[in-house]
């Protein structure tokens, strides 16, 4: 097709690469000052507020966005539901940068960054904290494996790539029970907080609640990661297929708000709907935007088949479930109350994110952004178009060859 | 001195004068910083009007609960929970995740943040001083108490102790000693003559904050093994499926694949 003339010239010396290379350069090196100096010398975590924006926008969002890879694997090779391959290897490559972030953000936040790996050889079976860990790692190293076929086309490794695909089904399944457990175990972790998260959050079936967003979370990833690289790369939009998980999340979503008023109803909490202040107004927030507004957009058929209108629908949900991160993680959590002659060291018990903090966030996002760039310039993500796409379905009978069709011989 | 099965503070919020030397006490034995402490004094300051004046204080450390939550959330097992009390914090497992911060009903492990990676920013907290009391000592901060506010000694002793001091002074303590259930039970008892909220205390059940992600995680492992047995099945069924569904329509024409559901 005519994308791989059109890429090049937009991609080789844009703003955008140099804006997201000055990001990463400062966030280096505000990475270095908190090594040196401490966590304190950066940030505005104290005593009474032990995580703060790195765990909310870091790990909770970070985790939440990547949630489209195993959706889409899920779909293809254990569903093989094989239209939907197109989407496969950019989801599988977003979700694979998307954990690589959650790791490297990890990296600076963790007072011990040189010992994360203690987590694979000291267990405390009762830490959520643990669970999360574990399934991160394992599963960047499935993600990894199910990416590696396209990194091995791209060097024209054609062997290797078949010799992964033969094995690839049991990691499609590892892939699909992590993701279930890590991305409800985020929510899991805020459950030893019942004295700390506000009770319109806070309920024994968090991990439920989280994971039923994370599905529309990564719904709407796929939608907004192949509009806007559809748009970048000024390649072809998959339309109708995104019209189809765009029809899946009203389901999501309404299943979600059921189970979330159900459970403040089963739990005799709906008193604090509108007593709360706040804290009502922060959850009717991520209620309206998150899952109203998407679920009566994306029920529209001229929505859906309207590539812009299905972008702004994707953005409006992502914003909505990210606010909830946010909520779960930062806002509703009430923290030790400044009832103390504090000592110095606890003396800071208000917190508000410094530019130091969101810098290094933004450098490691654009650091996702800028390999995506790459990958997809670079390697095979976005090559399965037409005559490839047909030519697999109709030649291959055996499970699991999805990801390693031919790439065209004339590709350079 | 006889053996303590299980080691307990207990505190008396009526006999603190809010001297603070405690603080003192316990930062010289344990060797703390200057600015840096494992023990603070909380409270409402100064109420009523003259002449009716009050005030309440009362020396936080850490609880020793029973159940302790930073070792429920540590994903290391960097704490460790004595069969007689203490609950004891190792350095050397620490990751530093903070998330036993988090945990903590009470606030109290606190963080090295101004330590970087070659210093080592680890968590500090009260340890119960064992070095003192498993050689026959009181902890530093109830051996240097003025006026007995902190007390320490075999854990259902104190509690008849409390209990007797409230049977004899009713008009004067509130009826409950804080830390005989709250989260499960601490070993750090309080008396008080003002609600317990006023003295920076969190208002807990008696079931400790961790039931809930325990649970949660003991259900995890079968989960997961159930979750993957589905999956699979899934999987055998619909390549079982296909396959024959494709062995059907055999010639392929390119166009009209059906697609699998």
């Amino acid at each position: 097709m005519k994308l791989n003339l059109t890429i090049q010239p937009r991609f080789r010396i844009g703003l955008l690469p140099i804006i997201l290379l000055a990001l990463m350069g400062i966030a280096f090196i505000v990475a270095m000052i908190r090594y040196i100096y401490g966590i304190g010398a950066i940030s505005d975590l104290s005593y009474s507020y032990p995580w703060g924006f790195w765990i909310s926008f870091d790990l909770f969002t970070g985790v939440a966005i990547s949630s489209g890879g195993f959706l889409i694997a899920g779909t293809v090779y254990i569903l093989r539901i094989k239209e939907f391959q197109p989407l496969l290897r950019p989801s599988v490559l977003t979700a694979f940068l998307g954990y690589l972030m959650v790791a490297v953000a990890l990296l600076v936040d963790l007072g011990h960054p040189e010992r994360i790996w203690y987590m694979l050889i000291h267990w405390n079976p009762t830490s959520v904290l643990l669970e999360i860990g574990i399934c991160v790692m394992s599963y960047l190293t499935v993600l990894a494996i199910e990416f590696a076929p396209v990194v091995f086309e791209g060097f024209k490794w054609k062997k290797w790539a078949h010799f992964i695909h033969r094995f690839i089904m049991p990691f499609v399944i590892l892939g699909v029970v992590l993701s279930t457990l890590h991305q409800s175990s985020l929510g899991s972790l805020l459950l030893i907080q019942p004295a700390k998260l506000h009770p319109l959050w806070w309920t024994p079936f968090l991990p439920v609640m989280f994971f039923t967003s994370a599905i529309s979370i990564g719904l709407a990833m796929i939608i907004l990661e192949s509009s806007l690289s559809s748009r970048y790369f000024q390649r072809g939009l998959e339309i109708h297929l995104l019209d189809k998980l765009a029809k899946a999340i009203p389901v999501v979503l309404a299943v979600y708000g059921l189970l979330k008023f159900g459970e403040l109803a089963w739990a005799g909490d709906l008193k604090y709907l509108f007593t709360s202040g706040l804290m009502s107004i922060l959850f009717w927030a991520e209620i309206i935007i998150g899952v109203a507004i998407p679920m009566i957009l994306f029920s529209f058929k001229r929505v859906r088949q309207n590539p812009n209108a299905l972008l702004t629908g994707a953005i409006i949900l992502l914003l909505g479930m990210i606010l909830n991160r946010f909520n779960v993680s930062w806002f509703a959590v009430k923290h030790p109350d400044p009832l103390f002659y504090l000592p110095t060291f606890m003396s800071n018990v208000h917190y508000f994110p410094t530019l130091p903090e969101i810098l290094v966030s933004l450098g490691i996002f654009s650091a996702g952004i800028l390999a995506f760039g790459l990958a997809a310039k670079y390697l095979p993500v976005f090559d399965q178009d037409e005559t490839g796409h047909e030519a697999l379905v109709a030649s291959s009978p055996a499970a699991g060859d999805y990801m390693t069709e031919p790439v065209p011989a004339s590709s350079d | 001195m006889t053996e303590i099965k299980h080691h307990t503070y207990l505190f008396d919020a009526t006999r603190c004068i809010d001297c603070r030397a405690c603080m003192v006490a316990c930062s010289v034995e344990n060797n703390i910083p200057m600015n840096k402490t494992r023990i603070w004094v909380a409270g409402v300051g100064l109420k009523g009007e003259y002449p009716n004046l009050d005030r309440a204080s009362m020396v936080y450390h850490c609880m020793h609960c029973e159940h302790p939550d930073c070792l429920s959330a540590c994903p290391v097992g960097a704490y460790h929970k004595r069969e007689d009390g203490p609950v004891i914090y190792n350095p050397d497992l620490c990751i530093g995740c903070r998330y036993c911060m988090n945990a903590c009903p009470f606030g109290v492990p606190h963080f090295d943040y101004d330590k970087g990676i070659i210093d080592g920013a680890f968590i500090d907290k009260c340890t119960f001083c064992p070095q003192r009391i498993d050689n026959g000592l009181e902890p530093a901060c109830v051996a240097t108490c003025p006026t007995d506010a902190l007390e320490y000694g075999e854990r259902a002793e104190l509690l008849k102790t409390a209990y007797a001091r409230i049977a004899t002074h009713p008009d004067r303590y509130i009826n409950q000693v804080y830390g005989e259930t709250e989260n499960g039970g601490t070993s750090y008892l309080i008396l008080s003559h003002v609600p317990f909220s006023e003295l920076g205390l969190p208002d807990l059940g008696p079931t400790p904050v961790n039931e809930v992600s325990e649970k949660v995680m003991e259900m995890t492992i079968p989960f997961a093994l159930g979750w993957g047995a589905v999956l699979t099945g899934i999987t055998a069924g619909v390549a079982l499926h296909s396959n024959k569904k494709e062995a059907k329509a055999q010639p392929p024409s390119d166009e009209k694949t059906e697609i699998t559901k």
